[in-house]
This record gives C-alpha cells, structure tokens and sequence, in this order.
C-alpha cells in the first residue's frame, strides 16, 4: 500500500470510519489528562458551581460537587470510554452493538444534537449577558435585567460560532489553545479576591442563595444531583476522545484528573465565588469581583470562552451528523448545515431566555436520558457481552449484520431507555423539581441508570435469544468462537 | 475507479479487524483495565463520596 493511501486510511480511521489500531493512537495518561482537563475547565463549570450555590451553602456544595460529579464521571466513562477504548471504535458505532444501526443515530439525536442546540443557546445568553455587565461596568449605571443587549450579544456569538465552524478545524484548535489556561488564572483571581474579603470559616458558613425547600436534605439532594448531571453530561463526548488513548487503562484513569478533578475544583472556586456575591450568574460575579479593571479583563475573556466552547461544541456535533446521517445530508454544503444547526438556538435565545437562569433544569433534564444510556452501556458491554465486541458485526451494512435487530432499532434497548426516563422523573420533576422520598436517599440518576440496565438485561436475556437479535453469547459463553470473533481464514 | 477504491477501503478494514481478533486470541489484551485498577477505582469511590458525605452531607 502506497503512502498516500495509507494516510488516507488512518485519517479516515481517525474521523471513526474504522477502528483506530493501538499503534495509531495519539493520546497517553498525561496527553490525555490534558486535553481533558482542558475540556472540563470550560465556562460550563461556573454555571454548574453557581447553580449549586443556589440550593446549598459552600461546605454543602463541596460535598455535593464532589459526590455528584465522582458517581456521574464513572458510570460515564464505565460505559463509552473503557469499550472505545479498547476497541478503537467511534462511541457511535460502538452503539449500533445495543441500539442497532438506525437506533444508534436516534441516540446521537436525542443525546447529542438537543443536548449541543441547548448549550450553544446557554453559552450564547451567557455571552450576551458578559457583554451587558461590560457596558454596565465600563458605562457605571446599575444593570438593567430587561435590556436589549443580551439577547442581541447571544445571536451574535451563535452568529460568530457559525462563521467560525464553517473555517474548519484550524481555527478552532487555536482558538482553544488559550482559553483553559486563560480561565484558570480568572478562577485564581476570582479565589485571591474572596479570599481577601473572606476568612474561610466566614466562607464555609455562607448561606445558600435560593433555597427552594425548607427540608436541607432535599435541597442538599437537588445540589447532588446537578452535579451527577454534570458528570453524565460527558456521556456523549467521552468515548469518542477516548478511542485516540494508547489503551483502556489510560483512556479511563484520566477522566479522574481532567473531567472529575479539574472540574470539580472549577467548580467548587465558582461556588465559593456565588455565594460570596450573591449571584449564581457568573458575568455578574467578574463585575462585583475585582474592580472595573478585572471586570473588563474577565468579561472580555468569559466571552471569548464561551464562542470558543460554542465553536467545539457546533463543530463535533455537525461533523458525527454527517458521519450517521448517510449520504443525503453528507450532500448538503457544510455552510447551510452548519447553519441550519443554528437556527433552533437562535430560537430558544428568543423563545426562552429564562433558559439560562434556570440552566440547571436543561442539564438535569440531560441527566435523566444520560443515566438511562450509561445503565444500559454497562449492562449491554459488561454483563451480556462480557466485554468483547465483534467488531465485523459493528462495521457490516444493516442488511448482513446481526445488529439490524427490528429495521435497524433494537426495540428492547429503546425500551429501557423510556423506562430509566420515566423513572427518573417519577422520583424528580427536574422542571417542578417535584420530588419523592425516595430520591432523598438514592438521587434519580442512580435509580434511572440501575433500572434502564436492568431492564435492557432481563428483556435480552428473554427475548433477544429467541429472535435472533444482536448476536449475544448464551450466559455461560466467554470463549472468543461463542461472540464469532475468529478470524476469516 | 470507485469500486478499486471501495476495495481498498474494505481492504483496510478488514486489516484492522484482524488486528483486534489478533489481540482477542491472546491470554492478556495489553493495557486491559485490570482486577487491581476495578479495586482501586472503588476504593477512591468509597472513600471520596463517604470522605465528602461526612464532611458536609448531614444537614
């Protein structure tokens, strides 16, 4: 094979066409603790410290944040990273094992495209409302709630993530280059100011900013699981960085330093950071912080922050929608679907503003569908599959491959997926945050993620061996010929 | 043209399946998450969400 050729195909490899050999794989331990801590420290970790400040005082928050967070990275990366990871294969693909062919881009719709149309409205209000706290700031009048720049300032940032995502890759690499470093010494700033004006006894006996329940466990258990929406938030991105690690063991251990640690310490600065200036808003915080001076600085970089993760964010999403879609998408200009993508954030921003303020309802929303699929991953690759995947299986077309189930949907899968939905918003409303006992003691994560695996085991083990679906080895089975993997001579 | 190319990309494939049968054949698959890291990896969950329960769980 010429060289040229060979390029090709490892490119191809790389964009999750095929399986990235182990030799191919770019990423380390610290390489990718890196690249995922860089990911992590991103303007999401103010909104989520400032919306535990909400419900919790600081001592409370920590506990949350860092209780919430550990439980939600794990069973994260439990099921996209350690699978991906070992095999090679884009999260996607690996999804067609559990979901089928067609199943598998219903997932990438619900979990992706809504999940990525939601954030750039969020990050696009929170560049428009930076930029309102920059003219309050640099014009000296008191902020006006209803003024006309912030839902301006957000079309504007979806507008510039657009034209940004439509240049391509390069732009955006430097671009994020500087951000994660530039945050990082805003949060330094941030802590140095609260601490001059604070001792930390004073700090950790702040009070919470809006308690919604007179009960402290409720409250405590609503901070929780913000932060278990946090952690499973990553779900849909995880897996896919992953592939590029040397092997399993380094494309799980790392997400404990990047999207747990570092996270978790963005986070537990910006809760410090609301409760001592009595706002969950982050671009009002750089405003009251540190002076007119830091004001300007921090907000000009807060909204840069927030294009460059609305750039990322815009540009994986369109690109693994044109990898599922098939051929008649993959025909459409890059330039109009990019912004077509963009036409329902741009609808939000001016629908539902009050999106931003109540950011913690859209991420626990996210939470209720991200636990289900982490059940059901854990289920499906870890106790029905044993941990091996036939990955001839994974790359057949639809009509040869066992994984076309029912049209290219496994039926079973979808089903545990409505029932970890519905039980978790049986246990917690996120939009009332109606709630029942039980969801004091077990949070609605857990129990929506345990029951969705659950449900997915049982109905395969009943049903799917009879019909024919999905290849699965019988219970006892853990020999390489019983999941087909011997090779074709 | 198309179908060489087509070929090739099958080809391809093919290549790296085998790679992965290859390292599925053999007793240990290098950097496999092992029964000491599952350990590990319970043990710092234990002790992180018992450590951050304790410190500020109880209302």
């Amino acid at each position: 094979m010429n060289a040229s050729r060979e390029q090709e195909f490892r490119l191809s490899a790389e964009r999750g066409d095929t399986p990235l050999l182990p030799s191919e794989r770019v990423w380390g331990f610290w390489g990718f603790a890196y690249a995922n801590s860089a990911l992590a420290v991103a303007t999401w970790v103010f909104l989520i410290g400032g919306a535990t400040a909400l419900f919790v005082g600081p001592l409370q928050g920590i506990s949350a944040i860092i209780i919430g967070n550990i439980i939600g990275v794990i069973l994260a990366a439990s099921s996209t990273c350690l699978p991906c990871g070992k095999y090679g294969v884009e999260q996607f693909t690996f999804l067609r094992s559990m979901f089928g062919i067609n199943g598998s881009r219903l997932v990438y719709i619900l979990s992706v495209v809504v999940l990525t149309m939601g954030w750039l409205a969020v990050l696009g209000l929170m560049c428009g409302r930076a930029l309102d706290n920059l003219e309050t700031l640099v014009q000296q009048q008191p902020p006006a709630a209803d003024d006309w720049l912030v839902p301006a300032g957000a079309l504007l940032a979806i507008v510039l993530a657009a034209l940004v995502a439509m240049r391509g890759p390069d732009m955006i690499r430097r671009l994020s280059a500087v951000i994660a470093p530039s945050l990082i010494l805003i949060m330094l700033a941030l802590m140095y100011f609260i601490s001059q004006r604070f001792s930390l006894s004073e700090l950790l006996a702040m009070p919470p900013l809006q308690p919604p329940f007179a009960d402290q466990r409720i409250n405590y258990m609503i901070a929780v699981e913000i932060n278990i929406a946090a952690g499973f938030s990553w779900w849909p991105y995880i897996g896919n960085l992953s592939r590029l690690c040397s092997n399993q063991r380094t494309a799980f251990w790392p997400n404990l330093v990047g999207v747990f640690g570092a996270a978790s310490l963005g986070e537990i600065v910006s809760l410090f950071a609301a409760s001592t200036l009595g706002s969950s808003d982050p671009t009002a915080w750089m405003r009251l912080a540190g002076g007119v001076g830091f004001g300007v600085v921090a907000l000009s970089f807060l909204a840069l922050a927030n294009l460059t993760g609305m750039v990322n964010i815009l540009y994986t999403a369109v690109i693994g929608l044109r990898q599922l879609a098939g051929e008649r998408l993959r025909s459409v200009r890059w330039g109009v679907l990019i912004a077509l993508f963009c036409v329902i954030p741009i609808g939000i921003v001016l629908c539902f503003p009050g999106i931003y303020d109540g950011f913690f309802i859209f991420l626990v929303w996210t939470s209720a569908l991200n636990s289900a699929l982490a059940g059901i991953g854990i289920a499906d690759y870890f106790f029905l599959r044993q941990q091996r995947l036939n990955l001839r299986h994974l790359y057949a077309a639809q009509a040869d491959s066992p994984l076309r189930f029912c049209k290219g949907f496994n039926p079973i899968a979808l089903l545990a997926l409505v029932a970890g939905f519905a039980i978790y918003v049986v246990v917690f409303n996120p939009q009332t945050l109606a709630n029942t006992t039980f969801f004091t003691f077990a949070t609605a994560s857990l129990p929506s993620c345990l029951l969705a695996g659950l449900v997915h085991y049982v109905l395969t083990r009943v049903l799917a061996t009879r019909l024919g679906w999905g290849s699965y080895p019988a219970g006892n089975e853990r020999n390489i010929e019983a999941a087909g993997l011997s090779a074709k001579d | 043209m198309n179908s060489q190319v087509d070929e090739a990309r099958a080809q391809d494939l093919e290549r790296r399946i085998r790679a992965y049968e290859e390292l599925e054949r053999r007793a240990h698959w290098p950097g496999a998450l092992s029964a000491r890291d599952v350990v590990a990896l319970s043990l710092l969950t234990l002790v992180m969400v018992a450590g951050a329960y304790l410190l500020g769980g109880q209302p």
